[in-house]
């Protein structure tokens, strides 16, 4: 008797409380934003708002350990696990680290490189400093915008729906409507979508193949098609879905999925990412008259780093105070 | 008419131009190219980069010894051909063109295409009549083929 | 010999300028002048979202010319007679602009760049200037302080470009300034955040915003503009220059950031008066001023659509530090056909920007043939101006 009552409590409990996340999905707001209800006044799902991703994709799209530095070298043991950080983020400490994933890439979890490319993809990953467009604040390219740690602003349109992306000020336009292809091949893709039932589906083509996925070296080539899947979750949360197809690059088609959460914080705005600047030392540092960083051999940068502790701030010292 | 008022005339036509030239070049040309190494030369259009600020002509040269040299060519800002209905067929490798430009300060084989045309003398990216943007003052002979 | 045929080219086009003008002014004559002005056409149905705002969406382009600020001669005039529009563009239409080459192997010739098939013209607009307030169509007088920024940084450029030909031969980039010795600025930074091109390139800050391809700023008069609209907020996405656009966000809610935070292309608020997107935009960065305005800049747009095809833009740039009253630009738009895709997708220059590396390549090659006895001296040589038009400031 006792522990019916009990368990009829728990039956109300957890009924008030699937009320109440229904009621939460139909209305967000937060403190600084618009009421902003769950469907548009089209019915569909509202995705209006600023996103961004939660998760280690952007580092490397498959599983992977943790790691000492974004630029590692072998350590006084010759093992994989035993590397140190290297010179350009040594400085940095465990800022300067990679942090560990479970991969976003569905089924087996590998990316499905056709044998020549496979070795693209490790030559690119031993020389990422070089050759990854995120240090020279390319355009990102899609999927690789929608899980950059950095917010994104998505604005639904009547026939279009707009991303504007705090990294480098990129954008990317979804036409709902039919028009022409772009007079050339771009970074961000031609996008054209349609909505079945609650999922909005993109279909994007015309890449110049530039881009990466991720920096651990994963691309392809200007070939790529995706189809993108976007489903709401909640009202604050989107199942981000992507099938990847590139025959001069895979095998054969597989996709990548993640969620998409909803920036909360009240007064939520989407903070440019000024990285145009930003890298300009970086790529043309050794161009000018009198240079910023001291040792140039040609184009090579060599990175003395002068890490000197002023008094107090010697190891412990700082904590000790 | 005097030698005098030719050269008054010539500087109030030469103020006329400047004022109505649209835009200064993206970048300063004068920077990145040398006076003192005019080039110029007929080849194959290898690659097209039709990107801005500058769109780039990849040619290969022919050299009178029978070797090939690879050429890139800084032209003029894709924007406007894009909105005047040009796309990336619109100048296919394979193509043979005549530039006429100023080699890169540093010796590279880069150079700007002052002037393009095709082999027989035809303005490259020059439409047949009228420019096809709607809000583009068609300028006979300047931007068509068509002269007044 | 080509100069001579230059010449020629010149007197000629200036002739045919002539005729066609004196022409069309006896047609002006001879016809009672238009009144351009039209009368606002009775109420239409004006386009709407399906959640009841007034309707921005589509591609939006200034299809005519119009100079941002009205010549003196036309007074508190807001309209050109449609037989003034026609003589200006007879005019326009003739002028072979980069077509015209300066003599083989001069810098003008390389200065010149390429020949007019890239650059766009457009019609001559009803309008006599941009500028609708104050009622003169001018920018109204900078404060003070305005002026003395201006004239440092207009006298630190001068002084670099004083030991080239372009002083020596009094050219008009020098207006102003004389011939002289390097001047010892050569090694000093300029006295304000640089945006502009110089005759000196140390480094990517010495040179001009354009050529590091971060120029575009709102507000922008000759670009395309994107407007994408949502229930909460509106993007627009700008195409202007060669590559200089840029994407920004309206957030229909909120408040403007603490002004410790600046951007590039500010903040922006935005709500609906009536038919008018009314749009407030500050924290702006000092390193992107707008004439000279950045960190006390508030732009006041409003976007109102006249008809299915037409949006009246206008904007109210309010800064007292840099002038010593508000001024407001007002131009009319024209919706452009979305299906044909003609403008620019990614609307920047930066990634293809191979000039920038290669121009300072170019520099410290000149500098090296100098040391070694090869060359000129590089504060000799004038790689800044464009040697015939002086850059707008």
């Amino acid at each position: 008797m006792r522990s019916w009552f009990n368990g009829s409590i728990v039956a109300t409990a957890l009924a008030a409380a699937a009320v109440s996340a229904v009621i939460s999905l139909s209305v967000t707001r937060s403190e600084g934003q618009a009421a902003r209800p769950a469907r548009t006044t089209s019915g569909q799902p509202n995705f209006n708002g600023v996103w961004q991703a939660l998760n280690e994709a952007n580092w490397d799209l498959e599983a992977h350990d943790a790691r000492a530095g974004m630029v590692t070298q072998k350590g006084v043991y010759d093992y994989e696990y035993a590397r140190v950080p290297a010179a350009p983020v040594v400085a940095l400490g465990a800022a300067g680290g990679v942090p560990g994933s479970l991969g976003v890439v569905q089924g087996d979890g590998q990316i499905p490189y056709r044998p020549e490319a496979a070795a693209i993809k490790k030559q690119n990953n031993e020389n990422w400093i070089d050759r990854d467009p995120e240090l020279k604040c390319y355009l990102p390219g899609v999927p690789r915008a929608m899980y950059m740690p950095y917010p994104f602003a998505i604005v639904q349109g009547t026939d279009k729906i707009h991303m504007t992306f705090a990294f480098s000020n990129a954008a990317r336009v979804i036409h709902m409507n039919k028009v022409a292809g772009p007079p050339d091949d771009t970074y961000m893709g031609h996008s054209v979508g349609h909505w079945e039932k609650n999922t909005l589906v993109v279909d994007v083509r015309n890449f110049n193949g530039k881009n990466w996925f991720d920096r651990a070296g994963n691309f392809h080539s200007d070939a790529l098609h995706l189809v993108e899947r976007y489903s709401p979750i909640s009202a604050d949360a989107i199942r981000y879905e992507v099938t990847v197809e590139d025959p001069k690059v895979f095998t054969r088609p597989w996709t990548i999925a993640m969620p998409l959460y909803r920036r909360l914080e009240p007064n939520a705005t989407v903070i440019d990412y000024p990285c145009m600047e930003f890298s300009e030392e970086f790529m043309y540092g050794h161009l000018r008259k009198q240079q910023l960083v001291k040792h140039w051999e040609g184009e090579t940068m060599i990175v003395d780093i002068t890490r000197k502790i002023p008094p107090g701030d010697r190891l412990h010292d700082w904590y000790r105070r | 008419m005097s030698v005098k008022l030719t050269i008054a005339i010539a500087a109030v036509g030469l103020y006329l131009v400047a004022a109505n030239m649209p835009l200064a070049a993206h970048h300063a040309f004068a920077a990145e190219f040398d006076a003192n190494k005019p080039v110029e030369f007929t080849g194959v259009v290898t690659k097209m980069e039709w990107i801005n600020p500058h769109v780039w002509i990849t040619i290969d040269v022919k050299k009178p010894d029978g070797s090939v040299e690879q050429w890139k060519f800084e032209a003029g800002t894709p924007n406007v051909l894009f909105r005047r209905g040009f796309t990336k067929e619109s100048l296919l490798p394979g193509t043979q063109v005549k530039v006429d430009g100023y080699q890169a300060k540093d010796g590279t084989r880069r150079a700007n295409g002052r002037d393009l045309t095709f082999a027989d003398g035809r303005k490259l990216f020059l439409g047949s009549s009228g420019t096809g943007a709607p809000y583009e003052l068609a300028r006979p002979g300047v931007d068509t083929q068509d002269r007044k | 010999m080509r100069r001579r045929l230059l010449e020629a080219l010149v007197v000629v086009s200036v002739m045919i300028a002539l005729i066609v003008f004196l022409r069309l002014s006896v047609t002006a004559q001879a016809t009672p002048p238009q009144s351009t002005p039209k009368t606002p056409a009775p109420p239409v149905t004006l386009p709407k979202t399906a959640w009841g705002h007034p309707s921005l969406e589509g591609i939006w382009l200034d299809e005519f010319d119009t100079p941002l600020e009205r010549p003196a001669k036309y007074a508190t005039r807001e309209f050109f007679t449609d037989a003034e529009r026609a003589a200006q563009d007879a005019e326009r239409s003739g002028n072979t602009g980069r077509n015209v080459r300066a003599e083989v192997g001069s810098r003008q010739d390389v200065a010149g760049a390429y020949n007019a098939v890239f650059t766009s013209v457009k019609p001559t607009g009803r309008r006599t200037s941009l500028v609708v307030d104050p009622p003169n169509g001018r920018i109204p007088a900078l404060t003070a302080r305005a002026q003395e920024l201006n004239r440092r940084d207009r006298d630190f450029r001068l002084a670099l470009l004083q030991n080239t030909d372009t002083c020596k031969n009094k050219m008009t980039a020098c207006a102003g300034w004389q011939y002289g010795p390097p001047s010892p600025q050569l090694s000093e930074a300029p006295p304000s955040y640089n945006t502009q091109r110089m005759n000196r390139h140390n480094g990517p800050e010495d040179q001009s915003m354009a050529d590091r391809c971060m120029a575009g700023s709102e507000p922008d008069f000759v670009g395309f503009r994107r407007i994408v609209q949502g229930q909460d907020s509106i993007a627009i996405g700008v195409d202007t220059g060669q590559g200089q656009g840029f994407q920004r966000v309206v957030y229909l809610s909120g408040n403007h950031p603490p002004t410790s935070i600046r951007l590039r292309h500010g903040d922006s608020r935005g709500h609906f008066e009536g038919n008018s997107l009314v749009v407030e935009t500050t924290n702006y960065s000092p390193k992107f001023p707008i004439r000279g305005a950045a960190e006390n800049l508030k732009l006041l747009e409003r976007f109102t659509r006249l008809s299915a095809n037409t949006l009246e833009y206008s904007v109210t740039l309010t800064d007292s530090t840099v002038w010593t009253a508000a001024w407001t630009v007002k131009q009319e738009l024209t919706l452009q056909k979305d299906t044909e895709n003609r403008i620019y997708y990614e609307p920047r220059c930066y990634e293809g920007n191979y000039g920038l590396p290669a121009l300072l390549i170019g520099a410290r090659v000149d500098e090296k043939a100098f040391v070694e006895g090869r060359g000129p001296d590089p504060a000799s040589q004038d790689t800044a101006s464009c040697l015939l038009n002086p850059e707008p400031q």
